[in-house]
């Protein structure tokens, strides 16, 4: 089986006259365990290889990709990419980019992450669900308990005289258990992801789970009112997902975000700093390079409340006379488009009693349902559901749960007050706590 | 490299199907499946005038499913050698939990007793042409309006080879040849924007597009659009509803054939469960699930494992007669399974699916159904829907529709949804034509897509709860 390197240098030197030619190859194998009721419920493994050819002449954009290609079938496709080239209408905003010294990184790849055989994973997930219904007698149930990981390698290569690649290694937990009192049963969710076993601490997900289900238990529903908001990290990264996609300059080009034309402007308040950083280690989204092998870097989004920029891949950032940032995402079987690598809201100083404190007589919210399509890309206005609990005397009391915020994007940014300390990781977004002024809450 | 996949069973001899298989079933489990796949294909896409991408892709893979039960375990990869297979099957058989290895039949080929062939391989067809054929459909649609503002048209063909060996002895090849040219159009006057879409597929090679000219499509769907700027707000109310050739199909599938797919049916998510042989539909109406038509988009020789093709039964002159299996759920219910078993790719287990879901033709035509129809909206074409399997609650959209006065199609009408349950609204069809047409679509469910093909002649809905905004 040939290296993914060797795969990218043959389509490379298959390049013609003064064609471009870029060649991204990308291997990697996944395990998934999932446990219930002390028994391995499904056990999954998938491997997967493929090389992605881009050729530009004069502007003009042809694409091929072949799966576990040979030397011989990466040649071929580069043909295929060239012939699909020829009769692309030509777009001046089509080239690879120059390319960069790229400074490696280290601790993306644990050796002893790779070395694990399905045994040893097995029992990962049984302890998470043996964890989860043996802690508290109110938690005897799952509905969700999941191990996984990922070995994986990316290599790129082009007439640019790029020549990159680098390896990473994921594992991740889920478990969602279920509380049950009488006719009540309330759901509790927690995921951590990390790059070695070593840092995962499944036990903690597993409690954790336990302890938000079992809080929620004898929740009522609030009468409307108008109080702070004190957004858990889960909570939070719901918003930034949807906050993402605006950032994107491609959904500006396209005329489908909220912030185009807004930049240096006032969008939320100063507490708020967004930033997206794909040399960031402790995010699950590290990585040396882009699609493209443009060198990943930090930019700043949004600077104390002031929109500072978008995220650009070679395309976008030709269009917008401007310089890629190193964000162009995609397989094998795609062209580069546009998105994040660690997308974080920089932590502040408060710690999470601090919050609490501050936000008295408030709710904290800590599971948002509905976001993705509850919300309106465009115009940021959104309506969705949430369960929390109440914020009495600096502590969590009563939960409350058949609660509504409706609100916009912008204007719950403008209300932020307060950035907590504790950053945390859900795939490859990083938000802490995020007190919010004053929401109005709609009892349903 | 050759437009068509090489024979996978040039890379795999039936000696290494029986090892994987073997290999899968070391735990013991019902039965191992081995899906092997092989896809070539090409995509050009034109949008706002420009040739924007051409992205011609080739993808392989191998998927192993280890059967206990209801349940399985589920292993894929893209490469093809011995150890890449070996390694799966492996991963597939850790999730049976039953001591001693099961055995492996002799591998026998089964003949497939329908066969849709490709009289001319769109693959031997050059790019060049494609793409003239995108630009045909982006220069008609411009042509049959100035309020014609984006045209976007996309072209697609794919060869797909797979290869099914499974415990029992079965060793069933086949060749899917699939093709598409789809057009959609937005129209536009006075800040009112309106779309229109049209985007006839079959499984059959180039000359489908001699048969469906791409200007042909691009006009259907350029009037689509051009004509619903003359739109006014829907009538809102019960009131009775003609649906166009295709356009029954398309509620058919969405709200009785779902149901009727044997998992809704065993988690108790079906409003027909436990009711076979009953009158759920009007005495007129008798609908089928047919893989066998030929060179539909939703057809096929074998279903993805490995069972035949067939033409299923729904309901006849009204009655409920049979539900949608796969090989697991099947076998649950110790029943053959009735052809149903459909997978995305390899990287997907097969659930039970639908392949070509027709109303089929009635005695009434499409004249005397409108002429008999004093007052009501004509259907043209259905937009997106949403269906609760459970109770056979459905909301339509629909992105066509004319109001019907004194028996003739009128005024275009915008906003209008379709309300309903899905027996009673069965039940309501009091006329059915003869000019059974199709509309080809991708259905998803659980995360994968497979192509379906809806259809229906003209029929007629005597009452029908019609959401709109007009008076």
């Amino acid at each position: 089986m040939p290296e993914l390197a060797d795969l990218c240098a043959a389509a490379v030197e298959a390049a013609e006259g003064a064609e471009q030619v870029e060649a991204y190859a990308e291997e990697q194998a996944s395990t998934k365990v999932e446990a219930y009721r002390g028994e391995v419920e499904g056990l999954s493994f998938s491997e997967s290889r493929g090389v992605g050819v881009r050729v530009i002449v004069g502007g003009r954009l042809g694409f091929a990709y072949a799966a576990d290609p040979s030397l011989e079938e990466v040649r071929t496709t580069v043909a295929r990419a060239r012939e699909n080239a020829a009769l692309a209408t030509p777009d001046e905003h089509n080239v690879l980019p120059a390319t960069e010294p790229i400074e490696p990184m280290d601790g993306l790849f644990f050796e002893s992450l790779a070395a694990l055989t399905t045994a040893d994973k097995v029992p990962i997930a049984l302890d998470m669900e043996r964890i989860a219904t043996t802690a508290d007698p109110r938690v005897i149930k799952t509905d969700s308990v999941q191990y996984g990981d990922t070995v994986g390698r990316v290599a790129i290569a082009s007439t640019a005289g790029l020549r990159a690649e680098f390896s990473g290694t994921g594992c991740w937990a889920v478990v969602i258990t279920l509380a049950e009192q009488g006719d009540e049963t309330q759901t509790g969710f927690s995921f951590k992801i990390a790059r070695r076993l070593e840092d995962l601490d499944t036990a903690w997900v597993a409690n954790e789970a336990v302890e938000r289900a079992a809080r929620m238990l004898g929740a009522t529903k609030p009468a409307t009112e108008r109080v702070p908001v004190l957004l858990d990290p889960f909570a939070a990264s719901s918003f930034l997902g949807v906050l993402a996609g605006g950032l994107s300059a491609e959904s500006v080009q396209k005329g489908r975000s909220l912030f185009a034309d807004l930049v240096g402007e006032r969008v939320g308040s100063e507490a708020f700093t967004l930033v997206d950083d794909g040399r960031l280690i402790e995010g699950p989204g590290a990585e040396p390079f882009d699609g493209e092998g443009v060198p990943t870097g930090r930019t700043e989004l949004l600077t104390g409340g002031v929109l500072s920029g978008f995220l650009h891949n070679t395309y976008t950032a030709r269009r917008g006379a401007t310089r890629s940032t190193g964000n162009a995402t995609r397989g094998y079987r795609s062209t580069p488009g546009v998105g994040t690598t660690n997308l974080y809201v920089e932590p502040g100083e408060p710690s999470l009693e601090e919050l609490l404190r501050r936000a008295e007589g408030g709710v904290l919210i800590q599971d948002v349902s509905g976001v993705h399509s509850g919300a309106n890309a465009i115009s940021g206005e959104f309506s969705v559901g949430a369960t929390g609990l109440r914020i009495a005397g600096g502590e969590l009391g009563e939960p409350l749960r058949e609660m509504t915020i409706a609100s916009t994007i912008p204007d719950m940014l403008q209300a932020i007050t307060a950035v907590g300390a504790d950053l945390r990781w859900f795939s490859s977004i990083g938000v802490p706590s995020i007190l919010i002024g004053e929401m109005t809450l709609a009892g349903v | 490299m050759p437009g068509r996949p090489a024979s996978i069973a040039a890379v795999l001899d039936r000696d290494l199907a029986a090892d994987v298989l073997r290999a899968a079933r070391v735990r013991g489990g019902d039965f191992a499946e081995l899906f092997v796949e092989e896809r070539v294909g090409i995509s050009v896409r034109l949008d706002d005038g420009k040739i924007e991408e051409i992205t011609t892709g080739q993808d392989r893979g191998a998927g192993v499913r280890v059967g206990h039960g209801v349940s399985y375990g589920y292993a894929y990869s893209n490469r093809l050698d011995r150890d890449a297979l070996m390694k799966v099957a492996e991963a597939a058989a850790a999730s049976a939990t039953e001591e001693g290895a099961g055995d492996v039949v002799d591998l026998r080929a089964l003949e497939p007793t329908v066969v849709h062939e490709a009289t001319r391989e769109a693959s031997s067809i050059p790019v060049a042409d494609k793409v003239a054929w995108v630009r045909d459909a982006d220069e008609t649609a411009r042509s049959i309006s100035a309020e014609v503002r984006q045209v976007s048209a996309t072209y697609a063909d794919s060869i797909q080879r797979i290869l099914i060996a499974t415990s029992d002895g079965r060793w069933v090849q086949e060749l899917r040849p699939r093709i598409r040219l789809a057009v959609s159009v937005v129209a536009g006057r006075d800040g009112v924007i309106q779309t229109g879409f049209h985007g006839p597929a079959g499984l059959a090679g180039a000359e489908f597009i001699q048969a469906n000219p791409p200007a042909e499509t691009a006009r259907v769907a350029a009037r689509r659009a051009v004509a619903m700027l003359d739109s006014v707000p829907a009538p809102a109310g019960e009131m009775t509803a003609v649906l166009a050739p295709g356009m029954g199909g398309v509620l058919f599938h969405e709200a009785v054939g779902h149901p009727l797919e044997i998992d809704a049916v065993h988690k108790e998510a079906s409003v027909y469960r436990g009711r076979i042989g009953e009158v759920l539909a009007s005495p007129i109406l008798s609908g089928v699930d047919d893989a066998t038509v030929p060179n539909a988009w939703g057809s096929f020789s074998f279903d993805d494992e490995g069972t035949p093709a067939a033409r299923t039964v729904l309901f006849e002159d009204g009655v409920l007669r049979g539900w949608l299996y796969d090989r697991l759920r099947a076998s649950k219910d110790g029943v053959p399974s009735s052809g149903n078993g459909r997978r995305q790719s390899y990287a997907h287990p097969p659930i039970p699916r639908m392949t070509n879901t027709y109303i089929l033709n009635g005695a009434s035509t499409p004249k005397e159904i409108l002429s008999g129809t004093e007052r009501g909206v004509y259907v043209t074409a259905l937009a997106g829907g949403q269906t609760n399997p459970a109770t056979g609650d459905f909301v339509f959209g629909c992105s066509e529709a004319y109001l019907i006065e004194g028996g003739e199609m009128t005024t275009p009408v915008r906003g209008a949804n379709l309300i309903g349950r899905a027996i009673e609204v069965m039940s309501n069809v009091d006329a059915i034509a003869a000019d059974f047409d199709i509309w080809p679509g991708v259905c998803g469910k659980d995360g994968q897509g497979v192509p379906v093909g809806s259809g229906s002649p003209t029929l007629r809905i005597s009452r029908i709860t019609v959401g709109g905004t007009g008076a």
